[in-house]
């Protein structure tokens, strides 16, 4: 299933042929598979609809993995599905322009997951005054003109958050009571500018507030102005019983985000850390190959969090380097992204679906609700 | 080089020039930003962050190396950076996904380097492409080219505990709980070894008198051709280095990834005054200058700049240097 | 003088229209200093370039130490003993002197490049030209006149027998050639062949044993120097040549005021004390051969290259003139010898290279008013008879003689008076020749003053009025149309023997 959509990707270029030799299986760069799409195309039953998908970027495997899901929906509905992206998730005008085409292509519908909610704005009036139905799927577009979304679905990202915040704070609680000084939490998030991240960012910092204060202790949030300014009621810096350090690379690279990490990694009272989504847990877990401080319990070193997978992750987790992570569904967003574009061709009522976030650790990654989102 | 002029001409030499010139004051811009940094961060000062930041630079001294010869024949390489993440990720999905050792997983992905040096080569050289021009199409194609290998999934080299992990440890040997950043002594000999094909052998000379003069250096009998593509094929070399280099620091290699990359390398080479118009500059200079680019990447966080600083004064390091360049050539051409 | 080393028989090349080389004759002994001679384009570059290889002879033969032979490229001329010390000095500036003299066959220990045997035999070539320069300084770090010894022990490492020296005194100070003809009269006495171009009659008779003088791309004869005077030579070099329907008196009215007028200008050492005038109407000529300094003069006149000192006066009124602008805006054209880069833009169509110099005209507001810009554009296609399809046409499709009149146009949309042409018939064939020249003519006829740079002395007596002759840099002679000739142009031309 996969194959079929990567093939759709590859579709036309007649060099993929060529690559048979390097792309292997999971790859899936073979002529063999640009056939089966064409095969798909063909014998599509159904509703007989074709879809365009525009996803964030192909940069990171959680694209994949929602791919994954779309894919399955294709099979199960007979539909036909085009999926495009940039090269990165900064690449925001690329993806505008890759929308607009997927408009001008007069789909019977579009799945999108902006990389920049204001910048997709007109491209969704024009969607709407052509008549095509856009479902939103990871990331909403709060500002849409009315009626051009029909549906978004998408993570809850205060709530993702906010489940790294209470399954984290079980295990540092008792070094935040015990703590003869200040103590620091570090939060390295990718940006300050896209709502997922944001979301994440100020869930995980609310709700570890929320639960600190509720224990009696003080809490300051310090670092990047765009999270510490969203805070209220936020606490002295110098008073404080805990930190709460924001930090934002320049760049999405792990490299900088591996340098954001060490620096906070490298104060002596910080006791844990959460890199806020794959970028940059990659980025905590390359600061601590040198640092070497990343342990289960605040008395042994810095509990470290995670979020989203990725083979580095999932090893990270499962060894114990990382206490846990938090994933999101990537494949029933897909899924359900298609499947409520299906329904309203097909004149059925579609809504908008919250899809959850599993915290995940050593114990449980195997686990049949678990297992299916942790893609590689 | 200089050296030899500063004998010749010694008295009417300043104390700088005669030190080597550039390399000497970026020298020592490189000491008081690290003395500055430490003094100003606590966490800077710590021996494992010596050892991220000697990490981070590996693959862009690679890199910088390599470009260092384009940029000598007046030339230039704008797909080191995305041909590096090209040349990881297929090396990298031989190993992952075909099982194929460790060993020959590094070598495909040199080899890929390699050939793609030999394409830039025979663009510019062979085709009269510009070299701006040229780079900038491979810069593409390899961006492409390694995503769609790879289907778009990024690609974890085997980590350091697992089977073939042992790569890893080129770089950095874990020695009684204490990492050892060996990875700088491969560095160091590689310079030594490049700054002695630069300097003591036909190629280097060859690749300076093109950057000097090509019509002259062809009239002069010289194979021109060749050497020139030798250049780019020297550079594909080090961006096939560089690729494991980075495969070997780094957990995951991110298809789509790596554009940006060649400006550090570049802009590294130039802050160690070499010139973008050709035949001046030296392998130890590039080494140094590339130091001031992770110096700045690496140290603006720590003091708590935000990031964004950092691409800012690495700019106004860069027209510093760039503007050296061109005073000391005027400067020249006034005498 | 001894035996004949290099005898080179009826040799012949053809260029595209051009027919460069016509059975050209030449020989040279061992022990003579043998000089080449003739005005620009006379063919001597092209016949040392057979001879060393960069082309390709159509016939005759080349023969060599008693041997026929054909060098395919400068390295096996190099190889051969036959080496060329190019007028562009060919140097690699950032290089050490010995890294140059030995480029291309480095001494080697193993793939290591052995330095210090290539500075100690660099070393030894200046003991044996008796001349001081360090092999391990930086090429760029000498001045021009040792940077030319370095050529030379460079030609000598060869092994040279015959050594070609393409005007090497142009770049050089006096002390300098002093020098140059010191080691030239060594080489003489080890019994090297030696080839000597130059343009500096006195030198001719210096250095030189024989002179060789060719004319149009062919052989025009050998004399012995010391048997024969400068007039012998320039006799030769000009030769008979029927000319069509040249000038005869000078057309300008008589009392025509001065609108122009260049008072002791100096810009660099291409333009030394330069002054003349130039009248309403009149056609002057700059005559002089390569190097002279006329396209230099034209452009400090026009502010394209920095002014040192001198006065400019417009209509008897002193001007600035520090950019093009001012040049433009004092009613000053200028049309470049190098009509490809400087003139017209050609990709552009034939209204937009009209209107460039004057877009203000054409413009309301920011906006091209297209419609007067193509009625423009129109007239001057018709009044100078430009050959072209239409006004949007680009200006790449047309000749080389459709193109020069697009630049005039372009300066008579802005009403200059003044106009400079610098060469304005250079790669444009006879047919368009004469339709430029009728062109100028009818120009000043109607009273635009016209200054014209030429290298083609045909072209100089057809055309001016006046004819100022520049030499090195200074001008030399001034002259009016009804005394000029060939002879005493060239003998202005070029330097007096001392």
């Amino acid at each position: 299933m996969k194959k079929k959509v990567l093939a759709v990707l590859l579709g036309g270029c007649m060099v993929a042929g060529l690559l048979a030799g390097c792309g292997g299986d999971n790859a899936a760069t073979t002529g063999d598979d640009a056939a089966t799409t064409e095969e798909g195309g063909e014998s599509s039953g159904g509703g007989d609809y074709h879809f365009e998908v525009v996803v964030k970027s192909f940069q990171s495997t959680y694209w994949q993995a929602a791919i994954q899901g779309i894919d399955a929906a294709v099979e199960e509905l007979g539909v036909t599905v085009n999926t495009t992206g940039p090269n990165a998730e900064s690449d925001i005008a690329d993806q505008v322009n890759m929308l607009n085409n997927a408009i001008s292509q007069a789909p019977d519908g579009i799945a999108l997951a902006a990389n920049d909610q204001s910048a997709v704005l007109d491209s969704l009036q024009d969607a709407l005054d052509a008549e095509i139905p856009v479902v939103c799927f990871d990331t909403g577009v709060p500002d849409a003109p009315e009626g051009s979304v029909i549906a978004t679905i998408a993570t809850d990202n205060e709530a993702a958050g906010a489940v790294a915040a209470e399954n984290m704070y079980p295990v540092i609680k008792d070094a935040i009571a015990n703590a003869s000084g200040q103590v620091r939490i570090g939060e390295v998030n990718q940006d300050a500018t896209s709502a997922n991240i944001s979301g994440r960012g100020m869930g995980f910092i609310n709700k570890m507030k929320e639960l600190i204060e509720a224990d009696g202790k003080t809490v300051a949030v310090i670092g990047n102005q765009f999270y510490v300014d969203q805070v209220e009621n936020n606490g002295d810096e110098g008073s404080a019983d805990v930190i709460i350090e924001v930090a934002v690379p320049a760049q999405t690279t792990v490299e900088l985000s591996a340098t954001e990490a060490s620096n906070i990694m490298n104060k002596e009272d910080t006791i844990a850390i959460f890199g806020s989504n794959q970028v940059t847990a990659e980025g905590v877990l390359t600061a601590n190959s040198n640092l070497n401080v990343l342990a289960a319990t605040p008395d042994e070193g810095i509990v470290g969090v995670g979020f989203d997978a990725g083979a580095t992750l999932k090893a990270a987790v499962a060894d114990g380097t990382l206490v846990g992570a938090v994933t999101q569904a990537p494949v029933d967003q897909g899924n359900l992204a298609i499947k409520a574009l299906y329904d309203y061709c097909e004149g059925n009522e579609v809504s908008d679906i919250a899809t959850d976030s599993y915290w995940y650790d050593a114990s449980n990654m195997e686990e049949d609700t678990i297992a299916p989102n942790l893609y590689d | 080089m200089a050296n030899k002029v500063s004998k010749t001409a010694g008295t009417n030499k300043s104390f700088i020039d005669r030190m080597g010139g550039q390399q000497f004051i970026v020298l020592i811009l490189v000491i008081v930003m690290f003395i500055f940094f430490s003094a100003m961060s606590p966490g800077f000062r710590k021996y494992t962050t010596v050892v991220s930041i000697l990490d981070y630079s590996y693959y862009i001294a690679l890199m910088a190396i390599g470009v260092t010869f384009p940029l000598l024949t007046a030339g230039v390489d704008l797909s080191i950076g995305t041909g590096l993440v090209c040349y990881s990720l297929i090396g990298g999905l031989l190993v992952r996904q075909h099982g194929l050792p460790v060993a020959v997983g590094m070598l495909v992905t040199v080899l890929i380097g390699l050939i793609f040096g030999i394409i830039n080569g025979c663009l510019v050289a062979l085709m009269d492409l510009p070299p701006f021009l040229a780079t900038l199409c491979t810069c593409m194609i390899t961006r492409g080219f390694g995503a769609m290998v790879v289907g778009g999934y990024g690609i974890p080299w085997p980590a350091a505990a697992q089977e073939g992990g042992w790569f890893r440890s080129i770089f950095k040997i874990n020695v009684g709980g204490q990492n050892i950043p060996i990875g700088f002594l491969w560095i160091i000999l590689l310079v030594i070894v490049m700054s002695f094909v630069l300097n003591h052998t036909k190629m280097g000379r060859y690749t300076r008198a093109i950057g000097s003069n090509k019509e002259a250096t062809r009239l002069s009998g010289v194979n021109v051709k060749f050497y020139h593509i030798m250049a780019y094929v020297i550079c594909g070399l080090f961006a096939g280095l560089a690729a494991i280099a980075y495969s070997a620091i780094f957990a995951t290699v991110q298809p789509g990834s790596g554009a940006g990359f060649e400006l550090d390398a570049i802009g590294g080479a130039i802050v160690g005054g070499v010139s973008m118009s050709g035949a001046v500059g030296s392998i130890w200079g590039t080494l140094v200058g590339v130091f001031v680019i992770c110096l700045l990447k690496t140290g603006l966080p720590f003091i708590g700049l935000t990031a964004n600083w950092q691409q800012i004064i690495t700019g106004l390091v860069l027209i510093a240097a760039v503007l050296f360049d061109i005073l000391k050539r005027k400067k020249e051409a006034g005498k | 003088m001894g035996e004949v080393i290099l005898t080179m028989k009826g040799i012949d090349k053809s260029f595209p229209g051009v027919h460069a080389l016509d059975h050209v004759d030449l020989e040279i002994r061992k022990g003579e200093v043998h000089a080449l001679m003739g005005e620009n384009g006379a063919g001597k570059s092209t016949l040392m370039k057979v001879l060393t290889g960069i082309y390709k002879k159509d016939s005759g033969t080349i023969t060599y130490e008693g041997k026929e032979v054909e060098f395919h490229n400068t390295r096996e001329a190099q190889d051969a003993g036959v080496v060329i010390v190019h007028q562009e000095l060919n140097m690699l500036g950032h290089l050490t002197v010995a890294q140059n003299i030995f480029i291309g066959r480095e001494f080697k220990k193993g793939i290591r490049i052995d330095d210090k045997k290539m500075n100690e035999e660099a070393k030894k070539l200046f003991d044996r030209m008796h001349i001081d320069i360090d092999p391990t300084e930086t090429m760029s770090n000498l001045t021009v006149g040792k940077q030319q010894m370095c050529e030379i022990a460079k030609a000598i490492s060869h092994k040279a027998k015959v050594i070609i020296f393409d005007e090497p005194s142009a770049a050089l100070t006096e002390a300098e050639i002093e020098e140059l003809f010191k080691i030239i009269r060594d080489l003489r006495a080890q019994d090297l062949g030696i080839v000597y171009i130059s343009h500096r009659m006195d030198e001719i008779k210096v250095i030189t044993d024989r002179v060789t003088v060719m004319r149009d791309g062919t052989y025009v004869g050998t004399l012995i120097t010391k048997d024969s005077t400068k007039d012998d030579i320039i006799n030769m070099m000009v030769g008979r040549v029927i000319y069509e329907d040249p000038k005869t008196k000078n057309m300008t009215p008589p009392g025509a005021p001065v609108v122009l007028k260049v008072d002791h200008l100096n810009a660099g050492k291409m333009v030394q004390d330069v002054s003349f005038e130039l009248h309403k109407g009149e056609v002057l000529g700059f005559s002089g051969l390569m190097g002279a300094g006329r396209t230099e003069t034209m452009r400090a006149l026009f502010g394209a290259d920095p002014i040192d000192s001198g006065d400019i006066y417009v209509n008897g009124q002193k001007v600035t003139i520090k950019s093009p602008q001012d040049a433009v805006k004092h009613g000053i054209g200028y049309l470049s010898e190098d009509r490809k880069r400087f003139g017209i833009v050609v990709q552009k169509t034939v209204a937009e290279n009209t209107t460039m110099a004057d877009l203000d005209e054409f413009a309301n507001g920011p906006f091209i008013n297209k419609k007067k810009e193509n009625e423009v554009a129109q007239k001057f296609v018709e009044s100078l008879a430009t050959k072209t399809p239409g006004v949007d046409q680009l200006v790449v499709n047309l000749s080389g003689g459709n193109q020069q009149k697009v630049v005039i146009a372009k300066w008579l949309t802005r009403n200059c008076d003044i106009l400079i042409f610098d060469e304005p018939t250079r790669g444009i064939d006879v047919g368009a020749k004469n339709e430029i020249y009728k062109l100028m003519n009818q120009l000043a006829a109607e009273g635009k003053a016209i200054i014209m740079v030429s290298s083609e002395m045909t072209e100089i007596l057809r055309m001016s009025d006046r004819i100022v002759v520049m030499c090195e840099g200074k001008k030399t002679g001034e002259l009016d149309i009804s005394e000029a000739t060939q002879e005493n142009i060239m003998n202005m031309a070029t330097r007096e023997i001392e």
